[in-house]
């Protein structure tokens, strides 16, 4: 019965609240009964456009709780665009929960979530989840520029050390959020959780192999079904379970023979993913 | 007081019969599975599987998709097991689906098509066939049986000699003259014809320089190709007798009825399943709304009625 109850589904929402704390990034509140208690930390939400004439939208589900859950977007296209425009008791419909989530019990007890720009929006529901075991928890959080920094301080409420970063040098250390980790000893951390544009999460996958952290990466990705119907989403992955086909990365090499971590498939995002261990991609 | 008589939408292509005139197109609709938590699948017509090949295929590096304006291009390249792991790990899933569940099958020789289509075939879990002859996402090879007339034929052939199961050949756009390849296809012994795959394009990056698609090239599907797959499917209903599936953008019950007016006796359903997995539900209720209202008994009925030289059988 476990899984039939986490299982998703088309969930019928209402805008409950609405917050913009940066003009171009919105807060939706959404009233939906039976949503937020099945909600994983770092699983997604395939958002139907309203007017029917977009392509769902992927969005992390960013609160959950009671009958509310949440989602934060910026605007980035007319997808984005048409959401944010929603106004308090407008309707919307939603694909949920997708994805695996977080294996938060990985990650041990002091945990450094590191987010970029709204990937923050994938690690609140861990760091609560975190915290309510006792963890340690350290926010390293990146944006552009200050403005663009949201809800650092729900973070701080839970008893988080936050480090800020910014592109633009307005607030924090001045650059990528990721030199932060340079500056670390070994074993820094007992896991790291991650959110945030591509270049980013490789760079946290390659200081997590350097400081021997076990991380997991939440991939932030355009998808077209979201369920897993359609392959479009993929990434190199280890040569798993997946149930898929197995090339070698470096399939002209001849000479030495191919090592087991040369072998790869292709894992779906949205359904093996959004979260995968740093170690086991092969990007 | 007697209910009103609901309109019939049941639909014959060869032996196999449909409740309802909705095919999820492959490729965009897993084995159906991946889409049962949102949808009964009862509801559906049937299920075109995702192709699969004699040999396992990685498929092509990411990414895969692009958002164009009304579209999606992808290139996602067959990744599939094989048809041996398909058979042993993935058929027998299929056994328990409440709508028709149509294997398909893409190959890059005449013998690939005849080899993989008699060993799907022979399972109890599939009902129908598609070819998928018109893949344009794996090099020149998949998708030349559809654009060369000869090989068109060989493959329908080869398929058509290795079982009595319906069998429905999908046509590329990608052609010159779309009729004139139904018409060996027909001849070469297709139950139905798939009008139309994705049509070819690509989408540049200008500020790195490079093509948004990790294979360059990929397939355009979405509303922006409906104009192009109804007009194909007005062609082909003019050329051939046997039953035509018209899809290209149909997110709406009265996208579908262009189709079925243009000569198709029934419609698939891709990308729209990305807006919205009720799409399907929608067409189906507003196509029989749409026969209701003009007092039609039967989606047959009205099948080519736009089209003054449709060739078909009603």
């Amino acid at each position: 019965m476990y899984t039939l109850e986490r299982s998703p589904a088309v969930h019928r929402t209402v805008v409950s609240d609405r917050r913009e704390p940066v003009p171009g990034i919105v807060i939706l509140g959404l009233h939906v009964p039976h949503l937020a208690s099945i909600t994983l930390p770092g699983q997604f939400a395939m958002v139907v456009p309203p007017s029917g004439e977009q392509a769902a939208t992927a969005l992390g589900i960013y609160e959950a709780e009671g009958e509310r859950v949440s989602l934060m977007l910026v605007v980035v296209g007319p997808r984005t665009r048409e959401l944010a425009a929603l106004q308090i008791g407008a309707p919307l419909d939603l694909l949920a929960p997708l994805g695996n989530g977080f294996e938060l019990d990985a990650l041990g007890d002091n945990v450094a979530l590191i987010a970029g720009g709204v990937g923050i929006a994938s690690l609140l529901l861990p760091a609560q989840a975190l915290a309510a075991r006792g963890a340690r928890l350290t926010l390293l959080y990146g944006a552009r520029t200050a403005a663009a920094l949201v809800d650092a301080d729900r973070f701080a409420a839970l008893g988080a050390k936050v480090v800020l970063a910014t592109d633009d040098g307005t607030r924090g250390h001045a650059g990528f959020v990721t030199e932060l980790l340079r500056a670390l000893p070994k074993h820094a951390f007992s896991g790291l959780a991650a959110c945030g544009p591509s270049p980013m999460l490789r760079a946290v996958g390659r200081a997590a192999a350097y400081l021997d952290i076990p991380a997991q990466l939440a991939l932030e990705e355009t998808f077209a079904c979201g369920v897993g119907a359609c392959w479009g989403c993929v990434v190199p992955h280890a040569a798993s379970s997946v149930g898929t086909p197995v090339g070698l990365i470096r399939a002209k090499r001849a000479e030495p023979p191919a090592r087991e971590s040369d072998r790869f498939c292709y894992a779906r995002i949205c359904k093996e993913g959004p979260v995968f261990w740093a170690h086991e991609l092969r990007w | 007081m007697a209910e009103a008589t609901q309109p019939d939408l049941a639909v014959a292509l060869g032996r196999l019969r449909l409740s309802w005139p909705t095919l999820m197109g492959s490729g965009c609709y897993g084995s159906g599975e991946e889409y049962a938590p949102f949808i009964d699948l009862a509801a559906l017509g049937g299920v075109v599987l995702k192709s699969v090949t004699r040999h396992p295929r990685l498929g092509n590096a990411a990414p895969r998709l692009v958002s164009t304006p009304s579209g999606l291009l992808n290139a996602i390249g067959l990744q599939n097991p094989g048809i041996d792991a398909y058979l042993e790990n993935d058929v027998a899933n299929f056994a328990d689906r409440p709508c028709a569940v149509i294997g398909s099958v893409a190959g890059f020789s005449v013998d690939d098509y005849a080899y993989v289509t008699e060993r799907l075939a022979a399972r109890d879990e599939i009902d129908a066939i598609e070819l998928n002859i018109s893949c344009p996402n794996v090099g020149t090879e998949g998708e030349t049986f559809a654009c060369d007339p000869s090989l068109a034929e060989a493959a329908t052939r080869a398929a058509r000699g290795v079982t009595d199961k319906t069998l429905i050949v999908k046509l590329s756009p990608n052609v010159t003259d779309i009729a004139a390849i139904a018409r060996i296809v027909e001849a070469a012994g297709a139950d139905a014809l798939a009008v139309i795959n994705t049509v070819r394009g690509m989408s540049i990056d200008v500020d790195r320089w490079t093509p948004r698609l990790g294979n360059a090239n990929g397939g355009l599907s979405g509303p922006a190709i409906r104009p192009v797959a109804v007009l194909a499917v007005w062609e082909v209903a003019r050329a051939v007798k046997i039953p035509i599936v018209g899809q290209g953008g149909i997110e709406t019950a009265r996208d579908a009825l262009e189709f079925i007016l243009a000569g198709a006796s029934a419609v698939g359903i891709g990308t729209g399943n990305f807006t919205d997995p009720r799409v399907p539900l929608n067409v189906v209720d507003g196509i029989r709304d749409y026969l209701a209202a003009r007092g039609h008994s039967a989606l047959s009925e009205i099948v080519g009625k736009a089209n003054p030289r449709f060739a078909g059988v009603r």
